[in-house]
């Protein structure tokens, strides 16, 4: 098969032309500027994930919200569920960025961790 | 007024190109870097940009906008660099004397280099003059995501988003996943403006509708937003009769573009350029004005911020070169845009050293070449599998390939 699909890993978009079977996997691919398209195509054929970046409150911290995402990308099709878990939950200053706020996510193997340093208000 | 604060090189805004550029003409020699924020923090658009895509060309990985921010200024913060936020500059002087407000009063600051890295602010409704009345529920794209990801305030349930911007694209699935309906995102151009990452992740994955060659042609409600009419619109801009529809909205988001805050820029007099709307600039990004040096979203608008990093690298390294030394190389070779291309920054290079330029196509062009030309010869080409206008270009030209050049000029334009 033949597919074009577009590689959202950096700003540049390119519009990878990939062949492949589901067999084989990746069989052939072009028109991509850098090698992190490579894994993406993969990915994106045969189990496409997503990275969600969202916030979350916090308490007694100099930000309101502490931003976080999901490490490594969950599954694309459990989007809006991790959405729902993340919802809700409030974290307690300080927080680093790294650190974990949630971990293993409805049982993805993938974390909710923090992407902004949030100090003690 | 007590005397000015003598410091080797001041940088007016503290966002992606403002911290790189203090950073490195910390690093280059300078022996006091200032650097001046308006804001309470610095990093600028990155604070409130949670999403990731930031740093792939500088550090491999796809990293969110505070991720990032927290790098460069972690790198200031190291090298001592002074940090003044809360700080508005009110005037510049062509012998670069800063005026300053902030919490002490009224300050001036005599600087041996300004670096003016002021960035962006967004384009309004004001600007684009849309009919219709004047309730609440109209906002930018911005300041929207300033209020959801910054201040943890919510703006509405129904949302319709006028622009295929970046900032748009990725507010529509910043609100979907907040629990609002993004009814749909109009576009009046017959390209979507966001780069078309964001068309797959932040619209396709959600289902969420993206209608080109049109536009908000009303906006009505009297206290709060009720709802938009949408039109199609001609090949002139010129609005299609009989398209006209309703779609019911209690938010209206503007993702319509954005001005360089230039004011400083212009005030201090420093010549502009015709295209990008910021300063003309050499490849040490000197303005006009001796001394003063531009780069980042003020001097172009860059829809990657490694760009605007690197970019803003180099202007610290030369600002602090200036300020210690008073010597640049001499850019007397002049650039121009030719065919197929909107501009090509830097505007005069020396050709002492490796150039990277940056450009914009008009149009969206496929499996053409990029060509730099010098009295009908080629210094370099470079093939483009894909160019589009949301796509900025960034070509390096190594310090050997000017040796060829004839009458100090290059021409870099779209061929075949």
């Amino acid at each position: 098969m033949n597919s074009t699909i577009v590689c959202i890993v950096c700003p540049v978009s390119c519009p990878v032309d990939v062949e492949w079977t589901k067999e084989d996997g990746v069989t052939g691919i072009k028109n991509h500027l850098c090698k992190l398209a490579n894994d993406y195509v993969a990915s994106e054929l045969f189990d496409p994930r997503r990275t969600v970046t969202t916030s979350m409150p916090v308490n007694g911290g100099d930000w309101p919200l502490v931003s976080v995402r999901t490490n490594p990308p969950i599954p694309k099709a459990q989007i809006l569920e991790v959405m729902d878990e993340i919802i809700g939950v409030r974290v307690q200053a300080p927080i680093k960025v790294g650190d974990v706020l949630i971990s293993d996510v409805l049982g993805t193997g993938c974390d909710v961790v923090a992407t902004r340093n949030v100090k003690s208000a | 007024m007590a005397s000015p604060k003598i410091v080797d090189v001041a940088v007016i805004g503290g966002g992606p190109a403002g911290l790189a550029a203090a950073a490195e003409a910390k690093g280059a020699g300078a022996n006091s870097v200032l650097l001046l924020e308006r804001d309470d923090k610095v990093g600028g658009i990155l604070n409130q940009q949670v999403h990731d895509g930031f740093g792939t060309k500088v550090f491999k990985e796809a990293l969110t906008g505070p991720e990032y921010a927290a790098i460069y200024e972690d790198r200031v913060n190291e090298r001592n660099v002074e940090t003044w936020l809360n700080t508005i500059v009110t005037d510049l002087t062509d012998e670069r004397v800063i005026t300053v407000r902030n919490k002490g009063g009224v300050q001036t600051i005599q600087a041996g280099a300004v670096i003016i890295a002021t960035g962006c602010r967004e384009r309004t409704r004001g600007a684009i003059g849309t009919a219709g009345t004047r309730p609440a529920g109209v906002y930018t794209a911005g300041s929207v995501q300033n209020y959801m990801n910054v201040r943890n305030l919510a703006v509405g349930k129904k949302v319709v988003i006028l622009g295929s911007g970046d900032i748009g694209l990725i507010m529509a699935r910043r609100l979907t996943l907040e629990g609002a309906e993004v009814v749909c995102v109009a576009e009046i151009l017959p390209q979507p403006s966001g780069i078309a990452g964001n068309l797959v992740r932040c619209l396709e994955d959600y289902d969420i509708p993206l209608y080109l060659n049109t536009t908000v042609s009303e906006i009505h409600g009297k206290e709060r937003l009720t709802g938009v009419t949408l039109a199609e619109v001609g090949p002139k801009m010129g609005e299609v009769k009989g398209t006209r529809r309703f779609v019911e909205c209690d938010t209206l988001l503007l993702s319509v573009g954005l001005i360089p805050e230039t004011e400083l820029a212009v005030g201090v007099g420093v010549d502009m350029h015709r295209a990008t709307n910021g300063a003309v600039v050499d490849d040490s990004f000197r303005t006009s004005i001796p001394g003063i040096f531009s780069c980042g979203n003020v001097l172009q608008v860059h829809d990657v911020v490694d760009y605007a990093t690197l970019e803003s690298e180099k202007a610290g390294v030369a600002a602090a070169q200036w300020a210690m030394t008073g010597q640049l190389p001499d850019a007397k070779i002049n650039m121009s845009a030719g065919n197929g291309l909107r501009y090509v920054l830097p505007t005069t290079i020396s050709g002492e050293d490796a150039v990277d330029f940056t450009m914009r196509p008009w149009k969206e062009e496929h499996d053409k070449s990029v060509v730099f030309k010098s009295g009908g010869e080629v210094l370099r080409r470079l093939k483009m599998p894909h160019m589009e206008p949301a796509g900025m270009i960034r070509v390096r030209v190594a310090k050997g390939r000017f040796k060829n050049v004839i009458d100090n000029e290059i021409t870099a334009e779209i061929e075949d």
